[in-house]
């Protein structure tokens, strides 16, 4: 139902942001953004959303 | 969290959005709500996945105590969800990443109602910041 976890599952947030830092996504123009570069100069917030509602 | 924008920049620290589906959907998104923070587009989930983020149970989705908090939140905010896009479990959250790769603070939602307040997000972000500031004298 709803494409939900059948079991609790459990965050796992990292300690370091290595395995995010070569994720490139489009941005909402369309432009290929490479994660590692958005703290490369200065910290960052990112937030991920749970939907575009 | 755009009402929080200049108070991050304010602050040395870059504040970005990342959702499901496509980018198409992220600029509607950012019309609709009139966000003017950049908006990531991750149809695979595939950062939702590095960064730690949980797919909710049914429970966790649209238990009593998710809804009692959704409602109240809605008419604090007058805010409310439309139709759901992308993934309808997948839950999101927060992390504040110095220029080091260090993860500096982290709230991953435990439930569809659980999400950090931009305030929260911004006391930690002030103290990456002062963390990652070279010092003076």
């Amino acid at each position: 139902m709803l494409g939900a976890a059948t079991r609790r599952q459990q965050t796992h947030p990292p300690a370091r942001a290595d395995a995010l830092a070569d994720i490139v996504l489009p941005d909402h123009e369309g432009n290929q953004v490479r994660l590692g570069d958005l703290w490369q100069e200065r910290p960052v917030a990112l937030v991920w959303l749970r939907h575009y509602g | 969290m755009d009402r929080a924008r200049k108070e991050f920049e304010a602050a040395g620290a870059g504040l970005v959005l990342i959702g499901q589906l496509t980018p198409r959907d992220a600029a509607h998104f950012r019309r609709r709500r009139e966000i003017q923070l950049p908006v990531l587009a991750d149809e695979k989930r595939e950062s939702y996945k590095a960064a730690g983020a949980k797919v909710a149970t049914v429970t966790e989705l649209i238990g009593p105590k998710v809804v009692a908090k959704g409602t109240a939140l809605a008419a604090q905010t007058g805010l409310s969800q439309s139709r759901t896009r992308g993934h309808p479990a997948q839950l999101g959250g927060t992390l504040v990443i110095t220029p080091d790769g260090t993860v500096a603070w982290s709230r991953l939602s435990q439930d569809a109602s659980d999400n950090a307040p931009p305030e929260e997000i911004l006391a930690a972000v002030r103290e990456a910041t002062a963390a990652a500031a070279p010092e003076v004298g």
